[in-house]
């Protein structure tokens, strides 16, 4: 800027400082509502009464409660994933080749995706009732004695149940990112594959998997991040019953700060849970960088 | 450099506009933190009578209940002094009480020349108002006068000629009978809530304390799993063989709609569903209803205590202003008015008033059901405990666990909890 040379020094420095005047409001306001509390809820998580102390971390081994509840996150995370992904990719291939209706198909399928999912829990929940609910009603129709499927009321069939309602809501947004990544593949390596006579599995061995690949981590990552603190669909269904069948982290850290007031414990609790998150996120964006690299 | 003048003046504005307090003194004014529904209705209708009497601004906040004991509890601890007057379900209050957040009420009274609360008032429903229970101070006072009933099909007891229960083996005949003779109709005999947490131990208690059981001995020493205690939870499991399937994930909103549609015989409940089965939008069941106190086994029979009761924190800066609203809110009068909205009284000459007993048939019973009944054990770390204590029940009760294994299991987180409040 050739004027700017012109300028007096006072009004150059003003000049200098705009800038942080601009960004001032954005970093307080990033300081209050995100330094600040993460610090605080360090600093309670190592305080039990006023104390400093790190009993909080030292319970965790031994409280029953925080280990079958994180044992059923990393259940309801891995079976839930498995099937939304399996699920969602098969999807994404049958939608991405030219069927007919296929646009129909692509929108209708984002139906679950849209409803909030307190809203789509309580839908399950009145579905699932075994009395009144409309699929122990269907059955009985058909002929298939119901007396047995009380859907979020056995211990057996309760995390099956809420496993369902996830992978019912959350399968489109699997098929969403995967059927964008396959529509950005280019068609020439398919030519080049047909030119070399590969089979069709071949095909999609070699060449759309490969391609697919970031797009796979993505999506995996985006949905380890959510099942691994879900919270709502399960609150709803279920409340973490019968008994602890259903119970998972977040609810318990919940019931442990909000019903139990022991915010140092659910501090902890929410830190070891933050930590394992990291450890996994870090461990799909090594393999997303390497992907990059190659 | 214009935009740098007038976004500094801007800032500048913000913060004189910010600071600059009205420095009038305000004209009397109370916040009051309540529970949505019928309860807190009530009281948003004494606040509006009570401004137009006084000139006193109300501002009533309502919460529903799940998050009320949360909002209440963070803003008293952190001192904020939001709320001059406070609604508390009875369980919560000694969580409120040990923490010192409540002002005694006591003094009070004695500036308005009264010694004590009305001797009008249940006396069980001042019990609870008091810390240590029954005989300690006064922090707050009672407002609505629930308490555990007993609710059975008359038309079907009569049909089959069943006595009335008295006792848990006649209700276990009549559920027996009423499930094997109406198996055709669809009919339960008995229908329960056995969902983790608050629903199981409110159906669990009742049945614990008539087979003689207690949740913790004189040293506070948890005692669960003792023969009776674990005779109790067997008996639960024997009852849930005539509830409908999916008992142990029940809680009021099912037990309530088995009743209305005519699916179920028996329950405990608590007095809110009265009204319900006499509306034919939603009752099946209209004039069929009978509601007795709660049945007895090795000892009389005994209900949970429910009551909603008001408070005043440690932290309002009209106290005296808080304490004129919360007598007159609670004199017969206003409370006779409340009554009219569905909400149970907590004072005798109430259940006895003629006009609302034609209207209210259950009242002799709930009377009788809330002057025996019995309240949660009390201590701050009830929440904690009750959460526990469900689990296991909850287990025991879709078979996960035997009633022996629920019992010791339970036992032993018990005392891993009271251990930490030590």
């Amino acid at each position: 800027m050739p004027n700017s040379r012109r300028l007096s020094n006072a009004a150059s420095r003003r000049h200098l400082l705009l800038p942080y005047v601009l960004v001032a409001p954005a970093v307080a306001v990033l300081l209050a509502l995100s330094i600040y509390p993460l610090i605080y809820s360090i600093t309670v998580s190592l305080q039990v009464g006023d104390a400093w102390s790190i009993g909080n971390f030292t319970r965790l081994a031994s409280d029953n409660f925080f280990l079958t509840a994180m044992a059923h996150t990393f259940v309801f995370a891995v079976a839930a994933l498995s099937c939304e992904f399996l699920l969602g990719l098969g999807l994404a291939l049958l939608l991405n080749s030219q069927i007919r209706g296929r646009g129909f198909f692509r929108a209708t399928l984002l139906v679950p995706m849209m409803l909030p999912p307190v809203v789509a829990a309580i839908v399950w929940r009145l579905l699932l009732n075994p009395n009144f609910g409309a699929i122990n009603g269907t059955l009985k129709e058909i002929g298939i004695n119901t007396e047995a499927l009380t859907w979020t009321a056995s211990p057996s069939l309760a995390m099956m149940s809420v496993i369902a309602v996830d992978v019912w809501q959350w399968t489109p947004f699997v098929f969403l990112v995967l059927l964008a990544g396959l529509q950005a593949i280019p068609q020439e390596p398919y030519e080049a594959a047909l030119i070399d006579g590969s089979s069709r599995w071949q095909t999609f061995w070699h060449v759309t998997l490969p391609l697919l690949k970031p797009a796979i981590l993505i999506v995996l990552l985006l949905r380890t991040m959510d099942l691994l603190r879900v919270f709502d669909q399960i609150f709803i269904l279920t409340e973490g019953g019968p008994g602890f069948a259903t119970e998972t982290i977040s609810l318990y850290i919940y019931r442990s700060a909000f019903r139990f007031f022991d915010f140092g414990y659910a501090a902890a609790m929410s830190f070891v849970l933050l930590a394992l998150t990291n450890v996994i996120s870090v461990v799909y964006i090594r393999l997303l960088r390497n992907e990059s690299r190659a | 450099m214009r935009l740098t003048r007038s976004l500094t003046a801007l800032l500048l504005l913000v913060i004189t506009v910010g600071c600059n307090r009205d420095p009038q003194p305000a004209r009397k004014e109370l916040t009051i933190a309540a529970i949505s529904g019928v309860e807190g209705e009530a009281l948003k209708q004494a606040a509006v009578d009570y401004e137009t009497q006084t000139g006193v601004h109300i501002t009533v906040t309502e919460f529903p209940y799940a998050n009320l004991f949360e909002k209440e509890l963070i803003d008293l601890n952190a001192r904020t002094g939001a709320y001059d007057l406070i609604m508390l379900d009875d369980p919560w209050f000694p969580t409120f009480a040990t923490k010192q957040l409540l002002t005694e009420l006591t003094p009070l009274l004695q500036k308005r020349g009264q010694n004590g609360p009305d001797t009008d008032f249940i006396d069980a429903s001042i019990a609870v108002c008091r810390h240590p229970y029954q005989s300690g101070s006064l922090y707050a006072l009672p407002y609505v006068g629930n308490s555990q009933l007993f609710f059975y099909r008359k038309d079907l007891f009569e049909k089959h000629s069943l006595k009335a229960p008295a006792t848990w083996d006649d209700v276990l005949t009549a559920a027996k009978t009423i499930q094997e003779k109406e198996s055709g109709s669809g009919m339960y005999g008995y229908v329960m809530r056995a969902a983790q947490g608050n629903a199981a131990v409110a159906d669990f208690m009742p049945i614990f304390w008539a087979f003689g059981g207690e949740m913790f001995d004189a040293s506070g020493k948890p005692t669960v799993n003792t023969p009776e205690g674990i005779a109790a939870l067997e008996f639960m499991v024997q009852m849930g063989k005539y509830s409908p399937p999916g008992y142990a994930s029940f809680n009021a909103d099912e037990v309530g709609a088995h009743l209305l549609q005519g699916t179920a015989a028996m329950s405990i409940n608590w007095p809110a569903w009265i009204g319900k089965f006499d509306d034919p939008s939603k009752s099946k069941v209209i004039g069929k209803i009978e509601f007795t106190t709660l049945p007895g086994a090795r000892k009389p029979g005994q209900a949970e205590i429910g009551n909603w009761l008001i408070a005043i924190p440690r932290t309002s800066r009209n106290a005296e202003t808080a304490m004129d609203f919360l007598v007159w809110a609670t004199t017969a009068e206003q409370m006779r008015r409340s009554a009219l909205r569905g909400n149970p009284p907590t004072r005798k000459s109430l259940f006895r008033d003629p006009e609302l007993v034609a209207k209210y048939p259950a009242y002799p019973a709930q009377m009788r059901s809330l002057e025996t009944s019995r309240p949660r054990p009390r201590t701050p770390q009830w929440n904690e405990i009750e959460n526990a204590f469900g689990i296991f029940l909850s287990k025991a009760n879709s078979g996960a666990l035997t009633p022996a294994e629920a019992m010791n299991q339970a036992n032993a987180e018990l005392e891993k909890i009271v251990q930490r409040g030590q």
